[in-house]
């Protein structure tokens, strides 16, 4: 779980994420968009990839990156009844003393 | 996170814009929005310790007993629901001057992890809520 929440700590990730959403993509294209250089961007696919939210395909001569959702859905069920039960509660505590402060 | 036996525990922090005193009574208070006694459909509440408390909120009810009392500093309440499998967790609040504000700070300790309690559904809408707006600050470009 944890390479999980590191892996889309990133905005880069995410955006790498976003934009195999759609489908596969040849690797050379995934790095396109970005202004860093292609080796900063196979690092963040490698940590994605340790983290099981892409896979690696290898057509002829080219490489296709899909993603993977189901360790995403994993994190997401880790939010606690509690957890989201308190932070509810504990926003609209402070928001109370917030707006009666204004 | 297989074992049954593991206790979760959950800390919460929050600067609230008022004194201790206030914060701490506002907390006690059923009036005020975001205690847990505000958002239910009956309750009893004796805020004293030994005091004990219940409130239900869409047939769910909850039960405890105020085991610590220190205005404005501390309470200290027990917490069972269906979700801690009729066990008591723990509920630790703790009010701290900071300034002017308050440094509030709630520690739900002692939760069984089960399978129950973990609300794969409304952790999963809350996860796919938060994240679009993460993709919105991404450095993402249009292609």
């Amino acid at each position: 779980m944890t390479n999980v929440l590191t892996a889309i700590s990133h905005p880069t990730r995410r955006a790498i994420i976003g934009q195999l959403a759609h489908g596969p993509v040849r690797f050379l294209d995934v790095a396109k968009p970005f202004d860093t250089a292609l080796n900063a961007v196979s690092k963040h696919l490698k940590l994605l990839e340790r983290a099981g939210l892409i896979e690696r395909r290898k057509q002829g001569r080219e490489v296709y990156i899909s993603f993977r959702g189901e360790p995403l859905r994993e994190v997401a069920g880790w939010v606690h009844e509690y957890e989201r039960f308190w932070n509810e509660r504990l926003d609209q505590f402070e928001h109370y003393f917030k707006d009666k402060k204004k | 996170m297989k074992n049954s036996n593991k206790m979760l525990e959950f800390k919460f922090e929050r600067t609230i814009p008022a004194p201790p005193g206030e914060v701490f009574d506002a907390w006690l208070n059923p009036e005020i929005p975001g205690n847990p006694w505000n958002a239910a459909e009956k309750f009893i509440l004796d805020p004293r310790v030994d005091g004990l408390f219940y409130w239900t909120l869409k047939r769910t009810s909850h039960y405890g007993r105020f085991t610590e009392m220190e205005r404005p500093g501390r309470i200290q309440h027990t917490w069972m629901s269906p979700k801690t499998l009729g066990q008591e967790s723990i509920v630790t609040l703790t009010f701290k001057k900071q300034g002017e504000d308050t440094l509030m700070t709630l520690v739900h300790s002692d939760l069984p992890d089960h399978e129950l309690a973990r609300g794969h559904e409304k952790g999963w809408n809350y996860f796919l809520d938060i994240f679009p707006r993460q993709f919105g600050n991404g450095s993402r470009k249009e292609r």
